[in-house]
């Protein structure tokens, strides 16, 4: 038997559907120069894919037809050799759509071996969010915006062939740089293209994660219910009645929370979080109401707390707020707890509303964000500054 | 006077008399893995919330099918069945028969118990649009159809249906180079159809979940009135309908604004418009042009001035020739001979 790589890319779904699709494709066909032979696919688990949460699409490569033939066998690869992360708030881990609590990022990598991350921060930055690990590894960041477009949209700004130089620079058995530049030569046809992968080459580097380097909270996990655990007729418990709970600086209870399914949680859906300003909150309903995800929790005083156990991050309760100053979505990365928003409040409110303070400046205003399309000429117009990034490494 | 038709009779279910008044408990809670910004949901949890707890729910298969219950991913604090595709129609009348034998045989308690089925646009306009239509010729029994509209099947990766709007981009109608538009057909006018085709049905009804009390209100009053009743709910889609989730709102706002979706209902032969609609027919707001509705969609976004002008000239129309502005498509000059 050959050697068979295995390389797997995390993504936010639908948002870098195309994208992802086509990095693994690419990877086959940049290995593929080499005279080696692959396939890319897509995690069926992940089928049917929904906006943001995190899926996977994989490359599996292999130096002859047995060895491949034996790699796609299997449901998924179970270790892989490089793992690619498009959106670094997924450094936060994953949610598979097929539940299995929340796993790190890296929970496939095989040890010793590359994790690449696209991101403006640096390795510091990111460890906070990535989980331990026993095994060390390998963090390579690809300077880069993350990039996100839509269902059928491919937003052509670079990420693709840039990535195809990381992964020539990380794991070199794979392919080569010059097989890369060949297929971008014979199929993409661009000379900038060429330039871009070879700049992300040259520029590519790792730093080693020790052993029990990283965020030290332990992923969410459960022990998965089997068929014994439903009743009869095939069927599963429905979702209890809320009620209303303690106010943790009076004691005084009241209010209302809705019990939330236990098993299925929504905290690596989120690639915004919603902020709030308890003390100009006008007690309106709206964001309430108009959640589709049931987050909201009534609290004891009869305002509205985003419970970010089951917020997805869509940013409605931010564009039906009538106050100018109550709601605001701040990108994800700058958080490193669930903790309920109101419970900080009430217990120091002025510590709470100088923590908001700072953290409401790092929200990028609506014109200014992308989180998929809001106007035509909305992609062209943040190619540019891509590309840019993309030149100067 | 005699009548055959043996009614039943169903929970009394006042309005909400305003936002403040809808009660905190809910029936579709946290727990399912839709979009973020999925309207769908949202119009499941409001449905679920109106209905209240003695109430049992049909779901034939599409997203709020898939997403709700796939792997114990279940947000329902109702009982809820899946049913298949096309039959969400049969399902509805076959637990509201049930539910009257057993009643009747003493095996559970006789009370009024809200019987509510959904579908998609998928399940409800294509597939099980005979279904739905054989169950409003059941007077006898009082359940509720409730369609989600998201404009195409958006849970196997947005093919298009019988509501996909004219011209739309869907996995079936790509436009390409030489045919840019690949849907030529203009979307199915359910409500109507139902209202039209079956005279004994006393309620039928649009909501929009951008009007979420409203929408409440219109499915208690479908539950309330008797019988068979529709809604037919019109869900923004950010996945199929290409858009940043935050504008999931606004869109479904636009929707009714630009009088593409006018708002409605019909109880016992009575037709009321509400909100931007009924403003819109009675001349005091002017609707506004469709193109701020198609530009805020990636679906739209290889619409030429030609495409969103005929757009344009076909909403109009709807307004101003047909017999029922925005809701019967019969024009208003009668032949007479």
């Amino acid at each position: 038997m050959g050697q068979l790589f295995a390389v797997e890319v995390i993504y936010r779904g639908v948002f870098q559907k195309t994208l992802a699709k086509n990095i693994t494709r690419d990877i086959v066909l940049a290995a593929h120069n080499e005279g080696k032979l692959g396939i890319s696919f897509g995690r069926y688990g992940d089928a049917p894919e929904r906006n943001g949460i995190p899926a996977k699409s994989f490359a599996i490569v292999a130096n002859d037809e047995l060895t491949l033939e034996a790699g796609m066998a299997q449901y998924e690869p179970k270790q892989v050799d490089l793992t690619l992360v498009l959106d670094d708030t997924l450094c936060k881990g994953g949610e598979s759509w097929a539940w299995y609590g929340l796993q790190p990022v890296h929970h496939a990598l095989k040890p010793g071996h590359t994790l690449i991350v696209i991101s403006l921060e640096d390795a510091p930055t990111l460890l906070k969010s990535i989980h331990r690990r026993e095994e060390p590894y390998k963090l390579g960041i690809m300077k880069g915006i993350t990039s996100f477009s839509g269902m059928w949209v491919f937003k052509d700004d670079h990420t693709d062939v840039r990535v195809l130089g990381a992964i020539a620079k990380a794991l070199p058995e794979v392919f080569s740089l010059k097989s890369v530049e060949q297929f971008i030569n014979e199929k993409l046809k661009s000379a900038a293209k060429v330039t871009s992968a070879r700049n992300a080459f040259e520029r590519f580097t790792t730093v080693p994660v020790k052993a029990g380097q990283g965020n030290p909270e332990v992923p969410f996990a459960f022990e998965k219910p089997g068929w014994e655990d439903m009743r009869s007729a095939v069927s599963i418990k429905g979702q209890p009645q809320g009620g209303p709970y303690p106010d943790p600086a009076t004691g005084k209870v009241g209010g209302f929370r809705p019990a939330r399914n236990e098993l299925f949680k929504k905290y690596s859906t989120r690639t915004l979080r919603p902020v709030i300003n308890f003390s100009t909150c006008t007690k309106c309903t709206l964001c309430w109401l108009n959640c589709p995800d049931a987050s909201f929790d009534v609290t004891p005083e009869g305002t509205y707390d985003a419970n970010l156990e089951a917020c997805c991050g869509c940013g409605v309760c931010e564009e039906v707020c009538p106050v100018k100053d109550c709601v605001h979505m701040v990108n994800e990365s700058e958080f490193h707890d669930n903790k309920s928003q109101w419970e900080a409040f009430r217990n120091d409110k002025d510590a709470y509303l100088k923590w908001l303070e700072s953290t409401i400046e790092k929200a990028e205003p609506i014109e200014k964000r992308s989180h998929g399309f809001r106007y035509r000429g909305q992609y062209a117009e943040q190619v540019p500054e891509a590309l840019e990034i993309a030149k100067k490494g | 006077m005699s009548t055959f038709v043996d009614e039943k009779p169903t929970q009394e279910l006042e309005a909400f008399k305003g936002v403040k008044k809808v009660p905190h408990e809910e029936y579709y809670t946290s727990g399912h893995r839709t979009c973020q910004g999925c309207e769908s949901a949202q119009i499941m949890k409001l449905m679920a919330k109106a209905a209240g707890p003695r109430t049992i729910i049909l779901g034939s298969t599409g997203c709020m099918y898939v997403a709700n219950t796939s792997y114990y991913a279940t947000p329902w604090g109702v009982p809820w069945m899946h049913t298949q595709l096309g039959s969400s129609g049969s399902a509805a009348l076959g637990a509201a028969a049930s539910l009257r034998v057993q009643m009747r045989k003493g095996v559970m308690k006789d009370e009024p118990i809200n019987v509510i089925a959904f579908c998609g646009d998928g399940g409800g306009a294509d597939m099980g649009l005979g279904a739905i239509s054989a169950t409003m010729c059941h007077p006898d029994y009082n359940l509720l159809i409730l369609m989600y509209d998201n404009e195409s099947y958006a849970n196997t990766d947005i093919q298009i249906s019988g509501t996909s709007p004219y011209g739309v981009n869907t996995s079936f109608s790509t436009p390409g180079k030489v045919k840019r538009i690949m849907n030529h057909r203009w979307k199915k006018n359910m409500a109507p159809l139902m209202l039209v085709g079956h005279p004994t049905v006393k309620y039928v009804g649009t909501i929009s979940t951008s009007y979420p009390l409203q929408a409440m209100n219109s499915v208690r009053k479908a539950l309330s009135v008797g019988g068979p009743t529709f809604i037919h709910c019109l869900n923004p889609c950010p996945k199929g309908w290409d858009f940043d989730p935050v504008l999931s709102f606004e869109l479904g706002e636009l929707a009714v604004n630009t009088g593409i979706w006018p708002l409605y209902e019909v109880e016992n032969g009575k037709l009321k418009l509400y909100g931007k609609t009924e403003q819109i027919a009675s001349g005091r707001f002017k609707r506004l042009p469709v193109r701020d509705y198609l530009l805020k969609q990636g679906r739209f976004a290889h619409f030429i001035e030609e495409d969103i002008d005929y757009f344009q000239s076909k909403i109009d129309d709807m307004w101003n020739k047909w017999l029922v502005p925005g809701i019967i498509p019969l024009q208003k000059d009668i032949e007479t001979e």
